[in-house]
């Protein structure tokens, strides 16, 4: 097993390079001189170019690469053009706030799926069956942010509140800066539909997947054994039946993060909270590139880190795995 | 013969099943039921996936006759008309700007259904003809196209779309519209070459291709006619499905302000505009997000018939 992880850990280093590499490239195609946008109205070219030597941008493409992937390594992943704030000290004061709307709609989307999906299974073709997978046909069909829409249309301007529109209460102890609000209710008040719009879609594709792939094992000769030796129905299904046919759920959820980084970007847009999906946008919409591109690589780096944390969780559901790894 | 069916990840069913059609079992002397044919006869029978195509075709419709359908310019500013509720010459109410709502819902149809069929396609033209080389001749050739397609895997689709949109820059009308499709057109040329490669490794060991090699066919011929007709289902399925995701990223891009920029009508865009006065006009909203709603359960219902029709055992 150590040796898979080894293994497995090390395969990511050629992965992160080559997304550094991409990103590079992304950075060089963007149109326009860099140092434009860093100057602003005082360009000057004997500045420029004065610039241009400290930052290394006068040098070969390749060492300018090399150069920048040394800086990433050391921790210095550049200024803001527009705050001059440290880009890695934004981005991970925001990670924890992405992270938390995606665990808490992951939890939503299983809190949904495993009964539906389980029920749906179990009384296949009836109408409790026809209800979840309609339900689910609907949920995966209905983008996420229109979805945040009408919980707010609901929550927010019929109730008269009820639940907040936008902004973020940080959970105790995580607050970034000395004048923001903390408190669990409030976070959770703030965290509620978001987690929601981005839950459901995720919910709906593990429902049908999970009513699958228990649809297939039920049919199996190892749970009419279990039948057979005389357990209750709720052991044969529980002990037996869902926890294989969870296997491949986990996959799939796994797969889903990356979606779910996709979706997160327009919620937060959506309900304004100060993750990096809006961190991301603004820095678009205000050509910071530096941000743009600190976004970005924190993205898919941590999108190929749950790739990785879903293949070793894989590995110890289905041990068979690792054996053909 | 056996076709591979792989269902996009974000419809659900994302497993992988190797589809057995049943057996040609004509009489003697009656041509047996074409995979077409029997597609045909299965999809009449499923009411949902007939749903799902009245919806699509209506929708093709109404972009086809957009300009006759609609009744007002959708991008004719109106100053004196802004923000009013729905009534009987603005059934749906007009924008901040005084536009017709539902002239720019007619509209809008025609860049999401542009960038819905042109991304997929573009991502067919592009990922099948790389998978049927890396499945077909293996050795390098395969090593480095699905190298390449596992880089850009690596990165989350949704955020690979905006790395592209950054590059391309945003713009109004046709070309913004193209921008989007080449965008979201090459972050789904994976999952056509991965899925293509894999049928195509299944069926060149099959003894009919043998048999083409024997009889001293080139390998174009041998692609073009066998090979590539048995690996047509699964693309077609996850192609159908395909769309109703591309509806909802190009609806997502344009909701950030990275899709087609105004004043061309997009339904991403509109919902995003309206959102900002969500207290004092709700029903601006509504009529995109419902648009896109019925729309991706269009392609989603007649996608899953399609499935279905191709092979029952997946119901």
């Amino acid at each position: 097993m150590r040796e898979y992880i080894i293994r497995r850990l090390l395969q990511v280093i050629p992965t992160v390079l080559l997304i550094t590499l991409v990103v590079f490239a992304m950075m060089q195609a963007i149109p326009g001189d860099p140092l434009m946008a860093l100057l602003g109205d005082a360009y000057d070219e004997e500045d420029a170019q004065l610039l241009r030597q400290e930052y290394g941008l006068d040098k070969p493409i390749i060492s300018q690469y090399f150069i920048w992937l040394g800086k990433l390594v050391q921790g210095d992943w550049g200024e803001s053009f527009i705050s001059g704030r440290p880009v890695l000290q934004d981005v991970l004061i925001r990670l924890p706030v992405t992270a938390e709307l995606i665990v808490l709609a992951m939890l939503v989307a299983l809190l949904i799926a495993i009964p539906a999906g389980t029920i749906a299974a179990l009384r296949q073709n009836t109408w409790g069956d026809y209800t979840a997978m309609s339900t689910a046909l609907m949920g995966i069909s209905i983008p996420d942010f229109f979805l945040g829409i009408l919980l707010l249309l609901v929550f927010s301007v019929s109730f008269n509140g009820l639940l907040p529109s936008s902004g973020w209460v940080y959970l105790p102890g995580t607050c970034p800066s000395l004048i923001c609000e903390a408190s669990v209710w409030g976070n959770l008040k703030h965290v509620m539909m978001p987690a929601i719009a981005l839950g459901v879609g995720r919910a709906a594709i593990l429902t049908r997947l999970l009513r699958a792939s228990l649809l297939e094992i039920i049919r199996m000769e190892y749970v009419t054994t279990a039948r057979a030796k005389g357990l209750t129905e709720k052991l044969v299904i529980l002990k037996h039946a869902l926890k294989n046919a969870l296997i491949p759920t986990v996959t799939i959820m796994g797969l889903q993060v990356g979606f779910m980084i996709g979706g997160a970007i327009v919620v937060e847009t959506l309900f304004a909270i100060p993750g990096l999906g809006t961190y991301g946008i603004n820095a678009i919409i205000l050509r910071d590139y530096q941000q743009v591109q600190g976004f970005i690589l924190l993205v898919a780096v941590c999108f190929v880190v749950v790739n990785v944390w879903v293949d070793l969780t894989y590995s110890l559901l289905d041990p068979r795995i690792r054996y053909n790894a | 013969m056996k076709l591979q069916v792989l269902n996009g990840a974000t419809n659900g069913s994302a497993a992988t099943a190797v589809i057995e059609p049943e057996a040609p079992v004509g009489r003697a002397g009656v041509p047996s039921e074409s995979l077409l044919a029997q597609t045909a006869r299965r999809l009449k029978r499923s009411y949902t996936a007939l749903f799902g195509l009245g919806i699509v075709v209506l929708l093709v419709l109404v972009a086809i006759f957009a300009d006759v359908l609609a009744p007002y310019d959708p991008v004719v500013n109106s100053m004196n008309e802004m923000f009013q509720a729905p009534n009987r010459t603005h059934w749906l109410g007009t924008d901040q700007f005084g536009r017709d709502m539902l002239s720019r819902i007619i509209h809008g149809s025609r860049v999401s259904l542009a960038v819905g069929l042109s991304s997929v396609l573009l991502a067919i033209f592009v990922g099948v003809p790389l998978g049927i080389i890396g499945g077909f001749y293996g050795g390098k050739a395969d090593t480095l196209i699905m190298r390449a397609m596992d880089l850009i895997l690596a990165f989350p689709v949704f955020l690979l779309a905006i790395i592209i949109m950054i590059m391309f820059t945003p713009t109004a009308g046709l070309l913004g519209a193209m921008k989007v499709i080449m965008a979201i057109g090459i972050v789904r040329i994976p999952i056509y070459a991965r899925l293509v490669r894999g049928s195509v490794l299944s069926i060149k060991e099959k003894e009919y291709v043998e048999a083409c090699h024997a009889l001293g066919q080139h390998d174009p011929k041998i692609l073009l006619r066998h090979i590539l007709p048995n690996c047509m289902a699964p693309i077609i399925v996850t192609g159908t499905l395909s769309i109703a995701t591309a509806i909802i990223v190009e609806a997502s891009l344009s909701f950030l302000g990275l899709g087609t920029q105004p004043p061309t009508p997009s339904w991403g865009w509109d919902l995003k505009a309206n959102v900002a006065w969500i207290q004092q006009t709700p029903w601006l909203a509504l009529g995109p997000g419902f648009a896109i709603f019925i729309t991706v359960l269009g392609f989603n219902l007649f996608g899953d018939g399609l499935r279905d029709a191709l092979d029952p055992r997946l119901k």
